[in-house]
């Protein structure tokens, strides 16, 4: 029999174009300076009931967390902040320009250790090419920046900021949930015992270390335990100054063992491409000959680049 | 053979991974599912197929079922002052369950794990690129990959199904990315017609208002006596007046009314004195320094301070940001907006239909609009009260697709 569909408007299209044009009508654009999801209207199409009272001239008032939910759906889910352009331009200057540490601007800006480098590096990208000449993509950057929420900027130097600290951003101590923790235990352990944080990591997981070392600021539980000790400014500001030359310590260290393994190796310049010679040691394979140490061709293990499942594609580009 | 399903199905709910207006219509009827009138098994199969024909919709089942793991990544909030305070302990106290309070604890907000089904989908490079609002879907966004107009860090990644890994830098190229996100041509021969009729239309009533007089240099009148400082006060008064609404319009509005009336009022307040000839006042500059040197010449020159005519420190600088703005639209429109019938999008570019909907960028990137280029910060994870993979679905949807996919078939 045909399979062709039905040539006239059906009913169910004939819907879809009454919506577009009713209640669908007011998602093409965007608001000015506003952001304009799906969560913020209600089935008729209005905007919810505490905007409708206002009017065109004045501006909308902060929105709330439905308005922010793309997804009427998934209550779950809400369209977070992103950092404004004069924030962005903020924390590179902090490090690049005043020469912070990516924890100290992270403190500081409240915003995490990834994101600062992600900013910085990128913001790095977007001057190397003002300065190489190219075009940006300006006015698609600000009608992006215009549709979704941002986290303004706290200029310290305007004279009206004068108390006031930067917007937190986003949390920044977050503890990722270790797989060792997910398992429910019931430890007894004697009634007048303090069983703390770190025996219950014990329980867990020999290796497991507590909560205070594994978020990513533990200078911060540090510096609160130092101010709760009753220690005077000086103190503590002179104990903050060892961390701080620690940190650098261990950064110079790490440092000069990547410039000593790189000295080992000689480069011999060849047409299309260089001959780089490293010295190895026939004994690093171990007793089984497996270690990960060792190299050259492992007998016995046949190669899988034939088989189905594996992996084909680069898994890491550098 | 069995007849193609479509795409974008109106009769059959399908929510599909772009920007589309079925999309949004579907979107917006989207119920949850009833669960009282069917077996488990029916409802997990349809939880998968409307979960799957969202996420990872252009990834082969086998293949979905290898990259999905039960494992899923969840973050917890610490706070360093709680962390100094306190070493678990307390937990422990009263009679094993905490202290007794007056005081309700308060209860935390749940981890919704059951949405964060799909984050293994979200590593791929196609679906990172949709979701840092370079493409208008993620079936284009892996036609970019495979065209080569994607780098990760800094090499070209032809693999639209590389998986990122956290601190990977992807960039796609701006003209496409401006290509895909911007509103589309006027092809066809009728929207051509229309587009002309329109235009056409906004000539004649242009040409149906009066003829501005004054062009846009003030001719020189030697017969002009000096301005009476009366008739300066006035035209000063209705500059500043304007000054206000220049300052509050903004550049890139459609409606630029405010700005138009500024420069009017410039052009009368020029045009009073005999001394302004053509050349000094032709541009925007000019215009001002004009402006503020005549003002204190004929401060200098009059006889009564009571009839001296200024303008406070305040208002020269509000007349000079006034300015500044006029300057700023008449860059912004000549270098990146101006009409370009070889660009592939239409310009001036302005931003797709119902884009806004569609418009938010996950917490794991951290997107550089102006290089079109963003960084895989981390996993999506699940944190209290918030799944960072955009699902458009309910909870119990995402729960039932979960439970599909744990038993291995």
């Amino acid at each position: 029999f045909s399979q062709t569909s039905c040539r006239q408007a059906t009913l169910r299209r004939r819907e879809f174009y009454e919506w577009l044009n009713g209640p669908g009508a007011s998602l093409k654009q965007p608001l000015l300076d506003s952001t304009n999801y799906l969560g913020a209207y209600d089935k008729y199409g209005n905007l919810q009931a505490k905007k409708a009272e206002v009017e065109a001239e004045e501006p909308l008032p902060p929105e709330t967390t439905s308005d922010l939910r793309p997804f009427p759906l998934n209550k779950y889910f809400r369209s977070q902040p992103v950092l404004s352009e004069e924030l962005r331009e903020a924390i590179y200057q902090r490090v690049k320009r005043d020469g912070a540490t990516v924890s100290l601007a992270s403190v500081e800006f409240g915003v995490s250790n990834e994101r600062v480098g992600a900013v910085v590096r990128l913001k790095q990208m977007e001057k190397e090419w003002i300065a190489q000449g190219k075009t940006l993509a300006a006015p698609y950057s600000k009608a992006v920046l215009a549709m979704v929420p941002t986290t303004p900027y706290i200029d310290p130097s305007l004279p009206g900021n004068k108390g006031k600290r930067p917007i937190n951003h986003e949390p920044i101590n977050d503890l990722p949930v270790h797989p060792a923790t997910r398992q429910q235990l019931f430890v007894p352990v004697a009634e007048s015992r303090q069983f703390t944080r770190a025996d219950a990591g014990k329980a867990f997981d020999n290796n497991l270390l507590p909560a205070d070392d594994r978020i990513p600021h533990p200078e911060l539980v540090q510096a609160e335990r130092e101010l709760a000790s009753g220690l005077s400014f000086e103190q503590r500001r002179q104990l903050a100054e060892n961390r701080f030359a620690a940190e650098q310590a261990k950064k110079k260290k790490e440092a000069q063992k990547k410039e000593a393994e790189e000295a080992a190796l000689r480069t011999v310049p060849q047409r299309r491409w260089d001959y780089v010679i490293q010295n190895i040691n026939a004994e690093a394979v171990g007793k089984s000959e497996r270690s990960y140490k060792g190299v050259g061709w492992r007998y016995g293990f046949p190669h899988e680049d034939r088989k189905k499942g594996q992996v084909k594609i680069p898994t890491k580009v550098e | 053979m069995r007849k193609k399903p479509r795409f974008h199905s109106i009769k059959r709910i399908k929510v599909r991974a772009d920007w589309s207006r079925w999309t949004l219509y579907n979107l917006a009827r989207l119920k949850p599912p009833k669960s009282y009138i069917r077996t488990y098994f029916q409802q997990k199969w349809t939880a998968k197929s409307d979960t799957r024909a969202y996420h990872g919709e252009q990834i082969r089942e086998k293949k979905w079922k290898r990259l999905f793991t039960r494992n899923l990544p969840a973050v917890v909030p610490m706070s360093h002052k709680y962390l100094a305070q306190h070493d678990g302990s307390e937990q422990a106290a009263g009679r094993g369950g905490g202290a007794d309070s007056q005081r309700k604890t308060q209860v935390p907000m749940m981890t919704p794990y059951m949405q964060m089904t799909y984050w293994p989908v979200e590593r791929r490079l196609d679906t990172a690129i949709f979701r840092a609002l370079f493409a208008s879907s993620v079936r284009q966004a892996r036609q970019f990959c495979v065209h080569g107009l994607v780098k990760v860090n800094g090499k070209k990644m032809r693999f639209p199904g590389y998986l990122l890994n956290p601190g990977d830098m992807f960039q796609v190229v701006p003209e496409t990315v401006m290509f895909a996100t911007g509103a589309p041509k006027t092809r066809s021969a009728v929207a051509r017609r229309i587009a002309e009729e329109k235009r056409a239309a906004r000539g004649e009533a242009v040409k149906a208002k009066p003829a501005q007089p004054a062009p846009e240099v003030p001719v020189l009148d030697a017969s002009k006596p000096d301005p009476t400082p009366a008739r300066l006060k006035k035209h000063l008064q209705e500059l500043m007046a304007d000054v206000e609404g220049v300052l509050a319009t903004d550049v890139k509005a459609k409606d630029k009314q405010k700005l138009r009336e500024f420069r009017q009022t410039v052009r009368r307040a020029i045009s009073l004195w005999r001394i302004a000839s053509p050349d000094s006042v032709s541009t925007l500059d000019n215009q001002f320094t004009f402006l503020k040197s005549a003002l204190s010449k004929f401060r200098q020159e009059s006889d009564t301070p009571e009839e001296a005519v200024t303008l406070t420190k305040e208002e020269t600088n509000k007349l000079k940001e006034a300015f500044e703005k006029l300057k700023e639209e008449a860059d912004y429109n000549s270098t990146w907006n101006k009409r370009d019938a070889s660009k592939p999008y239409l310009t001036p570019w302005r931003p797709r239909d119902y884009m806004s909907a569609f418009a938010f960028i996950p917490r794991y990137l951290e997107v550089n609009q102006n290089v079109c280029a963003a960084v895989y910060l981390r996993h999506p994870v699940a944190r209290p009260g918030l799944a960072e993979v955009p699902s458009p679905f309910s909870y119990e949807t995402g729960q039932l697709a979960f439970n599909w996919y744990l038993r291995r078939r």
